[in-house]
């Protein structure tokens, strides 16, 4: 199958219509237009972009395999959780929520439930006291603030 | 004899007691990151640069610390290859031919002493070749205008998919996708805004060390676990060493071979590391001949491709420092530091900084020699470390990522960027599209667009002075080699090194 280059390349040629004409569309610098404005070199990018991606859909290389879809789902749940702990940082303090996350990607990666947690709370604690008192950057406390 | 001097200066920086001190840390870190299989030097660096900054370490003490840990990601990076025939990176690859026979023979720590070694022996001519090479091409430098490095970015683009890359097409998309990234934000030159959509975060562009962590470190975690390669891998036991004179003495002549070559390589856009090492053990095999048992365990076979891979990675930082163009995938994470210490490399860097170059080129020298005493009695610890599976590790190094990014704004919305990257970069992986390339880009978008904008203002528009001196004709004409010839030898190369290793 060749299917993965094809799609892609198409992505990236839309990409490159949409960035080249958007280019175009730039105001007017303060101060009249000069021989290169700030949309010439853009328009230089989405041509080579532009050419590159139908190359690629003419040209497509074998596929690498994608994983099954629970697999994605496994790997969309990961993305989430960090994105997840970015969140909690602020809101529900940075220990509670670095051991949240260490503790569940140690698990999905195979580590049994006991071992993950350990680890989870021994890196979040040592980082959180390494940041705030040797390198003195305060990382927030949140619902451990007392 | 000037630079000696500059040399002599450079020793008085890196031998303060700071500087050592972070040359030590930067080596064992480098060590463990190469060694750990899927780290791989250009992800250490780039989770280190936030760190550092975060640290509030000076730029010479940061740049220390990291050229530190880029050498020691080199000398790490053979340990996994000699143990589980499982090479850290690229350049690695051709160590795994002698060096997994000979720990089968019970004879790893042999292995491991006489690959430190060369090492040594391939990062110390290196750098004497980068002493004596970098002042005279910065000076060269000088003489290029606007144009000529305009030529210049796009020689570096073209060139670094390298002799033995697969898709050129495919090195022009992640170059184009990271030129494109860099555009986002306000145009420097015209004030205008470019990409923004009027979201006030984006005004400042994106931050390129977010990119290089999310790119690397984040897709790499999602590649752990959709190959369920959390528990690591089964490895040789370590023997007591026996090492004798007569051996280092046999592996001299092919470490200092090795070492010439991997320069030459390093420093040429487009051969880099691999290539070194490929090159190094290819020649010792034609000169010994017959004498030697390679493939077999010969610790020559050993000692070759080592000298090459470190000769090409001190190799490589000579176009980094002199031009601004690195050659390859970690010394442009190193570029990308010196970026955002807002340190200009070129040649103008060995005029008004050229107490930070030479410190960082006595460093070089320190480091390594902190590197081969460290490796030859502590390799066993680091074997030890290497044994902690990754199901353990990868979520301790997000989370040192994650921090090293939020301590440098405080802001989520960095992190959500690293995240975003992640999957970007996992996907890019997935359609084959190199990595390296979109951070180049990113980070020489910028220069690259000022070098145009200047070469047309000068020329009142005329296209024409891209192509009007001799020098710019010739850089051209190299970068379009450099497009062009991969795709005729390429599979030639590259067949061959697959004959070699299998």
């Amino acid at each position: 199958m060749r299917i993965n280059d094809r799609v892609f390349g198409l992505l990236m040629l839309i990409l490159a219509v949409i960035y080249g004409v958007e280019a175009t569309k730039f105001p007017e610098p303060f101060g009249g237009s000069e021989s290169v404005g700030p949309e010439t070199f853009p328009i230089i990018l989405s041509f080579i972009l532009g050419v590159s991606a139908i190359y690629m859909m003419l040209r497509p290389d074998p596929d690498q395999a994608w994983p099954v879809k629970s697999m994605l789902i496994e790997l969309g749940i990961t993305a989430l959780v960090i994105l997840l702990f970015a969140w909690a940082i602020e809101y529900i303090g940075f220990i509670l929520s670095a051991f949240a996350m260490v503790s569940y990607l140690c698990w999905r990666m195979g580590a049994n439930p006991t071992k993950s947690a350990i680890i989870g709370s021994v890196s979040s604690v040592s980082i959180f006291l390494l940041f705030n008192n040797v390198l003195e950057l305060a990382l927030p406390l949140g619902l451990l603030e007392l | 004899m000037e630079t000696l001097g500059f040399l002599l200066d450079g020793f008085a920086v890196a031998l303060t007691l700071e500087s050592l001190s972070f040359a030590i840390l930067g080596a064992i870190l480098g060590t463990l990151i190469g060694a750990l299989p899927g780290l791989g030097p250009a992800n250490g660096v780039a989770i280190l640069i936030p760190l550092a900054f975060s640290l509030g370490l000076s730029p010479t003490s940061s740049l220390i610390l990291l050229t530190s840990v880029y050498a020691g990601a080199m000398y790490g990076g053979r340990i996994s290859s000699i143990l589980l025939n499982i090479p850290g990176d690229e350049p690695a690859m051709m160590t795994c031919l002698d060096g997994y026979p000979m720990a089968q023979k019970g004879k790893a720590a042999e292995a491991l002493a006489i690959s430190a070694i060369a090492s040594f022996i391939g990062s110390f001519i290196a750098t004497i070749g980068l002493i004596i090479l970098a002042p005279i091409l910065a000076k060269f430098a000088l003489k290029f205008g606007p144009s000529e490095y305009f030529a210049l970015f796009a020689l570096a683009f073209a060139t670094l998919g390298g002799i033995t890359g697969k898709n050129q097409f495919k090195t022009l998309i992640a170059a184009a996708l990271g030129l494109m990234i860099a555009s986002i934000g306000i145009d420097i030159s015209s004030g205008v805004q470019r990409y923004t959509y009027d979201i006030l975060e984006l005004f400042e562009g994106v931050d390129f060390i977010i990119a290089i962590v999310g790119l690397f470190a984040i897709s790499e975690l999602f590649f752990f676990i959709e190959k369920h390669a959390g528990d690591g891998l089964a490895k040789t036991k370590v023997n007591r060493l026996k090492l004798s004179m007569k051996d280092i003495l046999l592996v001299m002549p092919t470490s200092l071979r090795g070492a010439i070559l991997g320069f030459i390589s390093g420093v040429l856009p487009g051969a880099g590391a691999s290539l070194g090492s490929f090159i190094s053990y290819t020649l010792e095999k034609k000169v010994i001949g017959d004498k030697g048992t390679f493939g077999q365990g010969d610790m020559r076979g050993v000692a070759a491709p080592e000298a090459g891979n470190n000769g090409a990675a001190s190799g490589a930082l000579v176009p980094m420092l002199t031009l601004g163009v690195p050659g390859s995938g970690t010394t442009a994470v190193l570029l990308a530091m010196l970026v955002s210490l807002n340190i200009t490399p070129g040649p103008m860097l060995f005029q008004q900084n050229a107490d930070l170059v030479w410190g960082v080129i006595a460093a070089l020298f320190v480091g390594n020699l902190v590197l081969l005493l460290l490796n030859i009695p502590m390799v066993g610890i680091f074997v030890k470390l290497l044994s902690i599976p990754p199901k353990y590790l990868m979520p301790i190094v997000t989370l040192v990522a994650a921090v090293g990014i939020y301590s440098v704004s405080h802001s989520a919305l960095d992190l959500y960027f690293m995240v975003g990257f992640g999957v970007l970069g996992y996907v890019l992986r997935k359609v084959q599209i190199p990595l390296v390339p979109v951070i180049l880009g990113m980070l020489l978008g910028p220069e690259m667009e000022k070098s145009l904008r200047h070469a047309l203002l000068l020329s009142d528009g005329d296209w024409a002075i891209l192509f009007n001196s001799g020098l710019s004709i010739t850089l051209w004409v190299v970068a379009i080699l450099g497009l062009i010839l991969p795709m005729i030898v390429g599979p030639l190369v590259r067949a061959k090194m697959q004959q070699k290793t299998n």
